[in-house]
This record gives C-alpha cells, structure tokens and sequence, in this order.
C-alpha cells in the first residue's frame, strides 16, 4: 500500500489524477466545493471525497491533511492553490505540495513561498504548441526543473555520425547521459557497448545547457537545430 | 505618477480593493493628505470614493503582476489588501512583501484560522470578527461593573 494523496478542487482534472492514482495503489482523498462535482466524483467507490471549501483549515483537517504524503491543489484560481499548500505545509507539515497555476509569471513566486512543485498548464500546453508547430522532427525537449535540465528525444538516420556506433565511442558532454533508446516496440537501457542503430530514438537527460552539443555530436553538421 | 518619480521610495500607499473599507480608508488618508492609490477590479466601485478625493486609481486585477507594476509598487511603503476574498488578500500581501519587499503590508482577513499563513512573514492582519467579539465583549462588560460601583 503506497501513501496518501488529498486533491483539492478541480473537476476533470481530479477525477482523472484520482483514477491513475488509484490504480497505482494510492489512497486518495478529493476536496470539492461543488456538491454536483461530489456527487460525480463519489461515484468511484474507492474514493473518499469531502464536501467543502479546500482553503479553510478546518476542511483541511477533516480530510486528514496532517497524514497525507502530496496534496496536489488543482482549483482554477491562483490565490485558492497558493492559500491550499501553504496551510498543508505550514499548519499541517505536509511533504510535498504541488499547485497547478494559470498565471505563469507568479511561477517563481510560488517556488519562494514553500511550494513543492509548480505545474503551469498555459506554459506547459503553449510549449508544446509551440514545438508542434514550429520544430521539426530534429529532436523534442522537454525542460524540467525549471528548464535547468532538458529531457530530449532524438531520432538517428543512417547519415548521421552516431549511427552504428557503440555508446562509448560517442563523445557526449559530461553533462548529457543517453538514459533509453527506443528501438522499433523496445526499449533499451544503453552500456557503453551497446550499438546505437539508424531508426533507433535516443532519450537524453541534458543538463547546463549542453543539449545542443550533445545533438551535433549524434547529428553532426550545423547547428541545425535549435531551442 | 510624476509626482512620485524623483523620490527612491515614494511615500505613499496602496489599497487593493475598492469596497467599503477600501474606500473609507482612502478617502480618509486622502484627507489627511497622504498618496493614495487604490486598485480595484470594476471601475464602478470607485464611486464609493468621495468627490474630494486626491489619490489615483486604478483599474484592474490586484493579483497580475502587470497591474502591480502598472501601480508602481515596488516604490510603495505601505499595501493594504482588502478585497472581499481572504485567499485573494494573502496572494496581494505575500507579493508586495516577498517579491516587492514592501516595508508595511497590512491585510483583511475574514476568517482568522488561516492567520498562520501570514504570522511568519511580517503580515499584519485585520479580523473583522475578532475585533467585532472583543467590542462585544467590552460592551457586555460595562454594565456590569456600573452595577457592580452602584
């Protein structure tokens, strides 16, 4: 039996988290203003859900706030996430908040305050658009830990410098390390001797900025690439 | 806010949120000649403010940064958040204290459970509840003792 997990608020959002949650063996509490929202949530029979106000201390407190492992705060305005984790971890000593955030200029903001983990949905989605729309299949980046590190997925063709190589010959920045490849439905976790294939797709974890020398040294040429 | 541009930290105060307290408050320290700016979401709740008003107002939300820096506050000394939502005035004070470094922060607050959020960083607090029991309570007092001289 794994931890316990409080979400507050949120609609779609918390009955989808709860049912991954769930499944993975979490036990998971829901804070709903909404009664109608109860209601349907309350459906899951393995979900204890809790009818009221997240932001009030003693709604906190019915819900066990003291026990949990992660409250996760998913209402729709910033100042009711923010009130959430910082009465679970000032009052009720909660390891890890996590808030979801509309604004994405008070990012840094709620780092400062003492929350865990920031998720902004605008940033994140207009991210992706963004790579969608205007990146070509040269590599994807997913920034983590406030873009200090980049996790990258990097098809290889059968022109570029890294195909048959072993890992080993390839001179990767000491900060770049090819964490899997994915091999047509497999997935590997490289050595230094295992042999990286064209139509193979490495993922890197690059940290410090050093994404791009990683990528000229699989892809070779210019810098085609870019951020 | 030329007037205000040639002093580092200019003196004067901004109120967030225009309601009956918001504006009471500034009309009251417009009077006594003080800066005032008050910020409010609706530009209808400016006419609470009194025809002899001096300060400058603003319209727009009190929780976007833009806003914020639109009413300079980073040169303010002193924010008082009085909204008609707690969680809304705790966002507005931890920002001017903690990302503004305003000196003097001050902050309504209907329910006084949540004051532990603010006692840590240097909030001060105004509970409308609290000092409505107290005066109740001193009210209560009084006769008694008028019993107790007589």
């Amino acid at each position: 039996m794994k931890g316990n997990v409080l979400l507050v608020g949120g609609r779609s959002k918390a009955k989808s988290l709860a049912q991954s949650l769930l499944k993975k063996g979490y036990r998971v509490t829901v804070i709903n203003k909404d009664l109608l929202d109860c209601e349907k949530l309350a459906e899951n029979e393995k979900l204890t859900v809790i009818h009221g106000d997240g932001t009030k201390p003693y709604v906190l407190e019915d819900a066990g706030a003291g026990n949990m492992e992660i409250v996760i705060a998913l209402t729709p305005r910033d100042e009711d996430n923010l009130v959430i984790c910082e009465l679970c971890k000032k009052k009720f000593r909660v390891p890890k908040t996590l808030s979801l955030l509309s604004d994405p200029q008070k990012t840094d903001f709620f780092y400062k305050m003492g929350v865990d983990s920031v998720v902004c949905a605008i940033s994140a989605v207009t991210s992706i658009i963004e790579q969608q729309a205007f990146m070509e299949e040269m590599a994807k980046a997913i920034p983590i830990g406030e873009g200090r590190v980049q996790l990258l997925e990097v098809p290889i063709t059968e022109t570029d410098p890294a195909a048959q190589k072993q890992v080993w010959e390839i001179a990767l920045p000491k900060e770049v390390i090819i964490g899997c490849i994915l091999r047509r439905d497999q997935t590997l976790i490289p050595r230094g001797d295992t042999r990286i294939l064209a139509g193979d797709i490495l993922v890197l974890i690059a940290g410090n900025e050093q994404e791009e020398i990683a990528i000229l040294e699989l892809k070779g040429g210019e810098a085609k690439w870019r951020k | 806010m030329s007037i205000l541009k040639n002093k580092k930290q200019a003196d004067y105060t901004i109120i967030v949120g225009c309601g009956r307290l918001g504006a009471n408050l500034a009309n009251t320290l417009s009077e006594e000649g003080e800066n005032v700016l008050i910020l409010d979401k609706e530009k209808e709740a400016f006419r609470k403010l009194s025809p002899s008003f001096g300060g400058l107002t603003v319209e727009g939300d009190g929780t976007d940064l833009d806003v914020l820096k639109k009413a300079d506050i980073s040169r303010a000394n002193a924010v008082i958040a009085v909204t008609n939502n707690d969680n809304t005035n705790i966002l507005i004070a931890q920002l001017a204290k903690e990302w503004y470094s305003v000196g003097r922060v001050i902050s309504r607050l209907y329910d006084p459970e949540r004051e532990c959020v603010y006692r840590e960083l240097g909030i001060d607090t105004i509970c409308p509840a609290v000092l409505s029991a107290n005066e109740i309570d001193k009210l209560l007092e009084k006769p008694a003792r008028t019993k107790e001289a007589v």
